[in-house]
């Protein structure tokens, strides 16, 4: 078990200019969490967790495990197991020499590598499959041995990069929560890296979201949700993804197209002298209103009906654009496509402003 | 197959089967045939000989020497020039940086993967005059001048190389190897390139150093490609006649006291100098049997399952 530490650790690729693919990272883990790196591609994210493992140099601060500096310790002094997106199992090994291979090479008793290797393959219900080669499991039978082979070692530190994306869709639901059921038994600290917000709001318990090697916002699921530190957390985290314009500003608040969106007192301190602010809300946050209330004029383009919920997608114009917009409805009476609906807000707290050049939360 | 298509197939394919049957099979009927006749290769008068010229093998010292000399190359040329083969491979592509992040290869492999390659592409008869001047037998030869400077050798008695009985099978495997070594690298790296680099990279953080690395993990994985290496390395040691015939053109490429002695210079001796056609046959006919053995035990013996990534 043991705590880490980013410490202003960075990967910069050499070429014209210079990629900084991880800038700067400052992150802390603690002793036992669950922590998720998400993020789009080429956010970094798996370069980050390469650096954890040793398995890319870090060029500039340092990477801590237990609190010992471990920058410069090759990836086997660093008592790390690693589960890779294609697994990386040894083709020529079976299942049980797969998972204890790590003690054999310690040199670690027969007997007692046999004792390990069934424990947690019963843990992962592999049992039946200990003599055969990976060639001959499923898909999800070859993660588990994936994980297998992590847990037998008993590491300080796992780390996953995008362990599940190789899995069909049902499988993937079924051993997410496997996998974040096993973290809870073992309470092995684990950094899971993925670039599906679902995966990562459901198993971690922080989120940390990249964007282009910079860190955004590290905080738990519902902060990230609830507050988002930016434009970009709050396009990135939920699905669908929050509604996020650009709007004028005025003395009574937002302007949206036939709908003025009062700010508080506090809120319009923080908006200053700004005439235009990026004005997020989610579609869970709209409703469609009725006829002698205030709303937005939407026009339906597309109806999404998940059974409970529907979504729809429109278009309201907002100074002479049209802007897509998409709001949660009950799923028993969407609107239909081509009609004009009233659009407001369930509760005027439920917005997010930004800064409509940085990108930054404008709240308190 | 229904019946239109199958005069289709059968024309496209009657062609190709005529020729190799023509230039192909029947040679190697012939071959068996004369084996069991005296035919002298300049007339059409032969006689019916049955396994006399198989017997006379049994007996003839040359051949003999011959055989013992494959057998020789054949055990240590292989085996050399993969393990030279396999260890510089793992260098080029994974025996990089121990200390530090990642599996790569030692620094500028990408030079040595080239320059280890030329020997491939030079002709046997240029390997021949390249090596004549490097063995040379007086004190000017590149390994006799060398060894010579560092006071090894005695300058007036320089070392004789090819003409040495002792020394002339050792010099041939050396110059075998060197010229096999870098075709073998590159086979090599190609095999070791296709194992995925998670392979390595879970490797690593398994705690598996270069050498647990190397025969735990690359090794078994590379055991198709080295098998298939071995078997070819097998022919080219059965072979071996023009390497001889140039480097020790004495007793009519035989080496000195037929000390260099191959059975396919045996054969050819034997054929165009000596005329001995039916009896040369007997000695292609054995060489073809001794090749399709060391295939087959070869191939019989790295049987496994095929590896999948």
């Amino acid at each position: 078990m043991a705590e880490v530490a980013y410490d202003s650790a960075s990967r910069i690729y050499t070429g014209n200019p210079p990629v900084r693919a991880v800038d700067q990272l400052n992150l802390d883990v603690a002793d036992g969490e669950f922590l998720v790196l998400v993020g789009p591609s080429g956010s970094g994210k798996s370069t980050a967790l390469r650096m954890l493992a040793g398995l890319e140099d870090v060029d500039e601060g340092a990477i801590k495990i237990g609190g010992k500096d471990v920058t410069n310790v090759p990836p086997k002094g660093r008592d790390i197991a690693m589960v890779f997106q294609s697994y990386a199992l040894y083709p020529h090994m079976t299942v049980a020499e797969n998972m204890g291979f790590a003690l054999k090479l310690r040199g670690t008793p027969k007997q007692e590598i046999k004792d390990k290797v069934a424990e947690a393959a019963k843990m992962l219900d592999l049992t039946k499959y200990l003599d055969r080669k990976p060639k001959a499991l499923s898909g999800g039978q070859r993660q588990r041995v994936a994980m297998g082979r992590a847990i037998v070692r008993e590491p300080s530190v796992f780390l996953m990069d995008e362990p599940l994306s190789n899995l069909d869709a049902k499988l993937r639901v079924e051993t997410r929560a496997n996998i974040a059921a096993l973290q809870q038994r073992l309470g092995t600290t684990t950094i899971y890296v993925t670039h599906d917000q679902v995966e990562a709001m459901t198993m971690g318990h922080r989120v940390a979201v990249l964007k282009d090697g910079l860190l955004q916002q590290c905080a738990s699921p519902r902060e990230l949700y609830d507050r988002p530190a930016n434009a970009f957390v709050a396009g990135f985290i939920g699905s669908p993804a929050m509604n996020l314009k650009t709007v004028p500003i005025t003395a009574e608040g937002a302007q949206l197209d036939g709908l003025t969106v009062p700010l508080s007192r506090a809120s319009l301190d923080k908006v200053g002298g700004l005439t235009e602010v990026t004005f997020g809300v989610r579609p869970e946050s709209l409703k469609l209103a009725g006829a002698d209330e205030q709303g937005m004029e939407l026009t339906v383009e597309l109806v999404e009906e998940l059974g409970a919920d529907a979504y729809v997608y429109g278009s309201v114009r907002i100074g002479g654009t049209p802007e897509r917009f998409i709001v949660r409805v009950d799923g028993r009476t969407p609107p239909a496509f081509g009609q004009t609906v009233k659009v407001a807000l369930r509760d005027a707290g439920e917005i997010h402003l930004f800064h409509p050049e940085s990108g930054a939360r404008l709240e308190a | 197959m229904n019946h239109r298509r199958l005069p289709f197939v059968a024309g496209f394919l009657l062609v190709p089967i005529v020729l190799y049957a023509m230039y192909v099979v029947s040679p190697f009927v012939q071959t068996v045939f004369y084996s069991f006749t005296d035919w002298g290769g300049f007339s059409s008068e032969q006689n019916f000989l049955g396994l006399g010229n198989y017997a006379a093998l049994l007996g003839d010292e040359v051949f003999q020497k011959a055989v013992l000399h494959n057998a020789f190359l054949l055990v240590l040329m292989p085996l050399t020039t993969i393990l030279i083969a396999l260890f510089l491979a793992f260098l080029l592509n994974v025996g990089g940086r121990s200390d530090s992040a990642g599996v790569r290869g030692v620094r500028g492999s990408g030079t040595y993967k080239v320059v280890l390659f030329f020997p491939q592409v030079l002709s046997v008869a240029i390997v021949v005059v390249l090596f004549q001047s490097v063995f040379r037998t007086d004190g000017l030869g590149l390994l006799n001048a060398t060894l010579i400077k560092l006071g090894l050798v005695d300058a007036a008695r320089p070392v004789q190389w090819f003409s040495n009985p002792d020394l002339v099978l050792w010099c041939l495997l050396f110059v075998m190897v060197w010229s096999g070594v870098g075709f073998y690298m590159v086979l090599f790296s190609a095999a070791m390139r296709s194992i995925p680099r998670e392979v390595y990279e879970a490797a690593l953080l398994d705690g598996a150093g270069r050498a647990p690395t190397f025969f735990r993990i690359t090794l078994p994985l590379l055991r198709d490609t080295v098998s298939v290496a071995w078997v070819y390395l097998g022919f080219i040691a059965l072979d071996g006649f023009a390497l001889v015939t140039g480097l020790t053109p004495e007793s009519g490429g035989g080496g000195p006291n037929h000390a260099s002695e191959l059975i396919s210079n045996v054969l050819y001796r034997t054929a165009f100098s000596q005329g001995k056609f039916g009896y040369a046959c007997a000695m292609g006919v054995a060489l073809a049997v001794f090749s399709l053995l060391l295939a087959v035990v070869q191939l019989r013996v790295t049987r496994r399952e095929r590896i999948e990534y």
